[in-house]
């Protein structure tokens, strides 16, 4: 298994504060990615910066060889790095098949180039997220494990080779929980590597092949889920300080 | 779906051919107000481009229409070019400046934006009153051509041109790209589009047009000074006219213009007065009740009473 | 000595773009709305003064303290009644709306009292003193000693004050200020009036130092925004610098380099600005719009 992606230092600060500090990691193709930590440990920062919404700071990441620092978003897709959005935004006067055109229309290399095959490309992609049902439907009209769906529709339309998934389980129940670990899966299966950020553990936990911890901005371990989860550091910064207060188990 | 394209596509045809003719059978007044007509509807689909589709709401339109009436002005007089020339080059010219101007001002957002353009605008308009090749605040004056029927036919196919374009846009990637970034500017950008060139792109074919719709003017009522050129009160029909019938669709502009310039035809035959002071009005109005434009309100059956009278209530405070 | 005659000049008037602007400031940083009509009203208030004067014989000065609580009255219903329905609308709707209703405006006018030019002609017009050779009208020394009095009694109301206080927290925080029981609807009522008592007080003055016509206001508010921007958009402080800057560099390019140019120069100023340094001079470093 090669190695996809390489982040090294990775170093964001606005004004004084850091709130992306020396993050580096590696990731071999077709593995998944969990990566967790507290609310405002950086997570979401990383993840702007690595897909060029952010500037870095310090640092850099190289994506099969090639440095990924101070090019555009778009540019960044196009080489098949995308990424899935935490606060949902759909394109909200177009049809859900039409969303997921656009990303089919600008995906890896450009994407399609005529409509026809993009609206070809969305229907597969939204079959393969269960979607296809409501392809007609406007936008704004989903419920909300849809709209989830959606969000990972658009951007698996775009033929990523590495995704980031920013808390796609937000909200959604356990039983909608368990249909996005497999759509997850399904996903991994063809062949994409994946970042998943996550609050939900139980998923996270089954579906990563490796976990990495952020906390205040910084790695503050990784491994497998088994081991960083009994990690006393990792979970000291979930539970603060209320667990140090208690010594007993 | 076919059967009722294709009575669209032959209503529309009707409405070329009878358009074509008309010059020769309805009276003098009817031929300039129809020109007039023409004019609106161009200038609202130009907008469309960078107001309707793409989501930026330019208010330095009649920047651009002046730079082409002054342009083709200045080519045809001090230049002694021939108009099949001029007039292009018009356009052109204010296509380039437009795309020029556009990769300052498009990093701009919203209000800002928009007051930018205004702002272009009113300094495109000084500039003009200061130069001595566009005959300052005097004025430049064209030769005089005896009959309104070749602007008739000129102004109609840059019309035609502009709903052309408008339509190769909504049925086209850059259209969805252009969409995408009103709908979503930041989402669009890590979907792969490259926003800061397709957002130009647009700005400066809506520019270029609206320099063609100038070039055409000038030409037509052979006079152009900076004040009458370059007023805001364009900017203002045209988004008016855009917005009323409905932003971001083809053929709502056009619908927009046809149903406002009658409307002020018939007001200002009377009122000569009133007739800016009616367009302030519907403005408000418009925005009040019917922000989604004439064509969408329609098109979703809200156009009742209580429908409007709940619109007051979406978005207050 | 000219340079100096020029700056006198250039500040005197500064003092008045400074009053202009700084309503229209007010209310961007507490609503996010860029007031179109703001130049409209200026000219009202310009209107209001000359009537005032002409038909009562009220001494322009004086009748300032009836102008500012006619205009705020006004200025409160407009934002209750009208703009009150589109406030959380996309931005691209409320500036149509100011921009209609600002037509509107003018176009009443211009029906209702022709497009002469009116002139508010006090007996002491054309007086003046002179101070180290610097030639000082009456008028406008007292004009910009108004506008002086009248920004410094505004920043009292909004540094001071409790209601300055609700102010304030609206326009910084508004979920906060909401949560917090501030009554967010009354408050943007207020500030509009205040907006518009600032923008009628303005016309008054302007009105003594210039012509009055029913469409003197579109490139009023262009002005007035090219100020605020300079100054820095949404800051109290910054429409006042503002004014002074663009008032001097106004008189400094009317009087070197031609008097045709002044527009030009605070119209591309304002686009450059826009472009290159949108946080003015005592904004902050970069702009969130």
């Amino acid at each position: 298994m090669t190695t996809i992606f390489e982040a090294r230092a990775v170093t964001k600060r606005f004004g004084g504060l850091s709130a992306v500090s020396q993050v580096s990691f590696t990731l071999r193709e077709g593995e998944i990615l969990g990566l967790i930590g507290p609310n405002g440990s950086g997570k979401t920062t990383l993840v702007n910066v690595l897909t060029g919404a952010l500037r870095y700071s310090r640092g850099e990441a190289l994506f099969r060889g090639r440095s990924l620092r101070g090019l555009a978003p778009h540019e960044i897709s196009k080489l098949g790095v995308c990424r899935t959005f935490q606060v949902m935004k759909p394109f909200r006067s177009l049809t859900v098949l039409e969303n997921v055109m656009v990303g089919a229309l600008f995906g890896k290399e450009g994407g399609a180039r005529d409509l026809a095959s993009a609206r070809a490309l969305a229907r597969e992609t939204l079959a393969l997220c269960e979607l296809l049902p409501r392809a007609d439907a406007p936008a704004d009209g989903l419920s909300v494990p849809e709209r989830k769906r959606l969000e990972l529709a658009r951007a698996l339309a775009m033929r990523p080779s590495l995704l980031f998934l920013d808390e796609v389980m937000a909200g959604l129940n356990p039983r909608e929980i368990e249909e996005a670990v497999v759509l997850v899966k399904r996903i991994r299966d063809a062949g994409i590597t994946l970042v998943v950020i996550e609050h939900v553990m139980k998923a996270i936990r089954s579906l990563s092949d490796r976990l990495m911890v952020l906390y205040n901005g910084e790695k503050l371990t990784e491994g497998p889920p088994q081991e960083v989860l009994a990690h006393p550091a990792v979970i000291s910064a979930y539970l603060g300080r209320r667990y140090k207060e208690q010594p007993s188990a | 779906m076919d059967s009722k394209r294709r009575v669209l596509v032959a209503g529309a045809a009707a409405v070329c051919l009878a358009l074509a003719v008309a010059p020769a059978v309805v009276s003098p007044f009817l031929v300039q107000f129809l020109i007039n007509l023409f004019m609106l509807a161009a200038m609202a689909e130009s907008w469309n481009i960078i107001g309707g589709f793409t989501g930026y709401a330019s208010f330095g339109i009649a920047g651009f229409f002046g730079v082409g009436a002054y342009t083709t002005g200045v080519l045809l007089t001090a230049g002694h070019w021939p108009y099949p020339l001029a007039l292009p080059a018009g356009g052109v010219f204010a296509m380039l400046l437009a795309a020029l101007i556009g990769i300052a001002v498009l990093r701009l957002k919203g209000q800002y934006f928009a007051i930018a353009t205004l702002g272009v605008t009113e300094t495109m308009r000084e500039v003009v009153y200061n130069l001595e090749i566009t005959g300052g605040g005097s004025g430049l004056n064209l030769p005089m051509v005896q009959s309104p029927l070749p602007f008739f036919y000129l102004m109609f196919a840059v019309l035609l041109l502009s709903i052309a374009v408008n339509r190769r846009i909504a049925t086209s990637r850059f259209g969805y790209g252009l969409i995408a970034i009103r709908e979503d500017e930041d989402a669009a950008s890590a979907m792969g589009i490259p926003t800061a060139r397709y957002k130009t792109v647009a700005f400066a074919l809506s520019g270029g047009l609206a320099g063609l719709v100038g070039g055409v003017f000038a030409y037509w009522i052979t006079f152009v000074d900076p004040t009458e050129i370059f007023k805001v009160s364009w900017t203002l029909r045209t988004i008016i006219m855009a917005v009323f019938g409905g932003a971001g669709t083809v053929l709502g502009p056009v619908l927009g213009a046809a149903v406002l310039a009658s409307i002020f035809e018939g007001l200002s035959a009377e009122l000569v007065n009133f007739a800016e002071l009616g367009s302030g009005i519907i403005i408000v109005v418009v925005v009040l009740f019917m922000p989604r434009g004439l064509f969408e309100t329609v098109r979703r059956g809200e156009l009742s009473f209580r429908h409007l009278l709940r619109q007051l209530d979406e978005y207050r405070a | 000595m000219l340079s100096l005659q020029v700056l006198v000049n250039g500040l005197l008037l500064g003092g008045v773009y400074g009053i202009m602007a700084l309503g229209m400031s007010l209310i961007w940083g507490v609503m996010r709305i860029v007031n179109v009509a703001h130049g409209a009203l200026i000219m009202l208030g310009a209107y209001h003064a000359f009537f005032t004067f002409t038909l009562l014989g009220w001494d322009p000065f004086l009748s300032l303290p009836v102008t500012i609580g006619v205009f705020f009255v006004l200025g409160y219903a407009i934002q209750r009644f009208l703009l009150n329905r589109i406030v959380r609308a996309q931005l691209f709707l409320t500036l149509l709306i100011t921009f209609g209703l600002g037509v509107v405006i003018e176009n009443l006018a211009r029906i209702a009292w022709s497009s002469d030019l009116r002139q508010v002609t006090p007996a002491y017009q054309g007086a003046h003193f002179e101070l180290y050779g610097i030639n000082i009208p009456h008028v406008r020394l007292g004009v910009f000693l108004s506008a002086a009095v009248l920004s410094l009694l505004f920043l009292l109301l909004i540094e001071r004050t409790k209601l300055g206080r609700a102010i304030r927290a609206t326009s910084q925080e508004l979920r906060a200020a909401q949560l917090s029981g501030v009554p967010v609807g009354h408050i943007y009522a207020v500030t509009f009036g205040l907006g518009t008592a600032l923008a009628g007080a303005a016309g008054a003055l302007w009105g003594m130092l210039f012509p009055i016509t029913p469409t003197m206001g579109g490139p009023l508010t262009l002005k007035s925004f090219a100020v605020d921007v300079l100054g820095g958009l949404g800051t109290m402080m910054g429409p006042l610098v503002g004014g002074l800057v663009l008032g001097v560099i106004e008189s400094f390019t009317a009087t070197y380099v031609g008097p045709t140019y002044p527009n030009l120069l605070s119209f591309g100023l304002l686009v450059l600005i826009l472009v290159f340094r949108p946080a003015g001079i005592l904004g902050p470093r970069g702009l969130s719009g």
